[in-house]
């Protein structure tokens, strides 16, 4: 199925500066979906300094929220909350992460060209045409602050 | 695993084909740009050829191969995507060309901040007119060879199916200040398998250089860039992308008088040395000696000028010597944490000189404009010199510091910029109600062909 495209598109001018990432793969095999389960618990269950995914979001910093979720046993979702444009981040993005993104799309159907690191183009169609965003208005409490500035702030409240 | 192996050394018949300026800066006092617009392809088309390779009437264009003395005065050429149209370049060509560049500076300038007093509206040169085809770049070592070769070239032009537009002279201030009294150029990457073009002017010297060297696909065009695996896009065929570049050229005029102003009036009002807010804003001392080396003193007793590029950011991990807003901290992070852990893959080459004459401080609302003309070279404009302007220039969330923009460059809000700091005593400062102290008064995206891509053009016929 293609996931639908999002319905509404608020106005640049009350864009928040977070984006919402709904990314929808879809699984091809039972089998792909046993080691997708083997490969994301072993990671996920990692102290965070040792967790490859924990390492290389804390890197690129540009990322609020990660999580991962099986819908049922044929599609895995990753959601998360971005700061920025994924277009202009795209190559920092693969550069740090593009080995995460190879160890799961190798599972997918209908998946980009792998490496992604020399199919950095294909692999932002990919995830643009998986992204299901979210329906209408993007929420966020804070609309101007980034990871970054966040971090700052915390660090000078302590 | 033991260390890199060292990269390639470019060929002689590589360094033949680069243009010169993409790769080493010639270090002269003058500089003129000429903006041509095509009237007759077949012409124009054919003095490209010419350029190329130079005759008794037109000067060759410069390559990047090493002189065994320097010369007095080096040619460089430039051609925007409206300037391909107009030579007639076959339309699958055209279509090869990456979108920022069709787009072209004007078609982009909310991208990179150019909006406001510097949006293309106000643009001098015919730049913003879709006429800006062919931009000439000749550095001199005096006004006399300006002057001698200008008239050589204008010989030409007419005969060439070229009409001048339009022309911009640039030259060296004294002790090699930009305006704002900053040393300038004292930063520049380091092209992996580049030579080491040696210093051959008074003033210049090799300075240590801790950073990476730069992949050359990061700024020659058919060569792995800066990302692993990533070719930058380049048109198409390899004879008229390899080994060219791009390049955003810009006029951009400095208000002197409300620069220094500020430092007063912030001086004043906060109690803090107007020099030490003038080093905070940039980063170095007005002399070029870096914060990060030297964060009390711009005359540091045992800091020589080899040195003045020789660090990171490893010991300033808070801003507290090096501001995260300053502007060569965000133009140049180094190796300091920013969004996309990009710090040191989207740098970008900056060429160019002063125009108009020293700042008087005595005599501050003379009327005249002074300012840059600048050209900022890299493969990609997109993820180089557009990414920094707009996530590093026009913004400062990548870097912790919110929406405050670049305190020198940065095209300020109507409502005024902020810029925050720690003083000597580790106390913050906040500036606030910043103006722009720049504004874009022209600019153009340039393709930089290869020598030998300037011959293709010719051959097309």
């Amino acid at each position: 199925m293609t996931p639908a495209a999002t319905p509404v598109t608020p106005a640049p001018e009350a864009a928040p500066r977070q984006n919402p990432l709904t990314l929808v793969m879809k699984i091809k095999s039972r089998a792909d979906y046993n080691a997708l389960v083997k490969l994301l618990t072993e990671m996920q269950s990692l102290p965070r300094d040792k967790n490859p995914i924990m390492v290389a979001l804390d890197r690129i910093a540009t990322v609020h929220f990660a999580r991962f979720v099986f819908l049922g046993k044929t599609k895995l979702a990753v959601i998360t909350t971005y700061d920025g444009s994924f277009e202009d981040y795209l190559n920092d993005f693969i550069n740090v992460i593009g080995k995460i993104f190879d160890a799961l799309l190798q599972h997918m159907a209908d998946a980009p060209p792998l490496p992604v690191e020399n199919n950095r183009q294909a692999f932002m169609e990919y995830v643009r045409a998986n992204d299901l965003r979210c329906l209408g208005t993007f929420y966020s409490a804070y609309p101007k602050l980034g990871v970054k500035t966040i971090l700052a702030n915390a660090q000078d409240e302590e | 695993m033991g260390p890199a192996a060292a990269p390639a050394a470019l060929t002689s018949q590589q360094l033949a084909d680069i243009q010169g300026l993409i790769l080493r800066s010639y270090k002269m006092p003058r500089i003129r740009g000429f903006v041509l617009r095509v009237d007759d392809p077949l012409a124009a088309r054919s003095l490209l050829g010419r350029l190329a390779e130079g005759d008794s009437q037109v000067p060759a264009v410069r390559s990047a191969a090493p002189w065994q003395s320097k010369p007095e005065f080096c040619l460089n050429v430039g051609i925007t995507f409206d300037g391909l149209r107009a030579l007639r370049i076959p339309a699958k060509s055209l279509a090869s060309f990456p979108e920022e560049f069709v787009a072209g500076a004007a078609g982009r300038a909310a991208e990179v901040g150019d909006t406001g007093k510097s949006a293309p509206e106000h643009w001098v040169g015919g730049l913003n007119t879709g006429q800006a085809h062919v931009l000439l770049s000749l550095s001199a070592q005096s006004d006399d060879v300006v002057s001698d070769v200008s008239r050589s070239l204008r010989a030409v032009f007419a005969a060439s199916g070229a009409a001048e537009l339009f022309f911009a002279d640039g030259a060296m201030l004294p002790n090699f200040r930009a305006h704002f009294d900053y040393a300038d150029g004292i930063s520049q990457p380091k092209v992996a398998g580049a030579p080491a073009y040696k210093p051959d002017s008074a003033h210049s010297v090799e300075l240590a250089d801790p950073l990476d060297q730069v992949p050359l696909g990061a700024f020659v065009l058919g060569y792995e860039s800066q990302h692993r695996g990533l070719l930058y896009p380049y048109p198409a065929p390899d004879a008229l992308g390899r080994n060219g570049s791009f390049a955003a050229l810009r006029i951009l005029r400095q208000d002197c008088a409300a620069f220094e102003r500020y430092l007063d009036q912030q001086s004043q009002a906060l109690q803090v040395d107007r020099e030490l807010i003038a080093a905070k804003l940039c980063g170095r001392w007005r002399n070029g000696v870096p914060l990060a080396l030297s964060p009390d003193s711009g005359e540091p007793v045992a800091l020589p000028r080899e040195q003045w590029n020789n660090f990171d950011y490893s010991n300033d991990p808070q801003g507290a010597r090096c501001p995260f807003g300053s502007h060569i901290r965000r133009n140049n992070p180094r190796n300091t944490p920013v969004s996309g852990n990009g710090g040191q893959r989207h740098r970008i080459m900056r060429r160019g000189l002063p125009y108009g004459p020293p700042f008087d401080p005595s005599n501050p609302d003379d009327g005249i404009e002074r300012g840059l003309l600048g050209l900022f070279i890299c493969g990609s404009l997109k993820d180089q010199f557009e990414f920094l302007m707009k996530h590093w220039v026009q913004d400062g969330d990548f870097i912790g510091m919110g929406e405050d923009r670049d305190p020198i460059v940065g095209n300020q809000p109507e409502s005024g910029g902020r810029f925050r700091f720690r003083d000597t005593n580790g106390k913050r400062v906040t500036l606030r109600g910043m103006p722009s102290f720049v504004t874009t008064r022209g600019a153009a995206y340039c393709f930089l062909p290869s020598i030998s891509a300037l011959k293709w053009i010719a051959a097309l016929g």
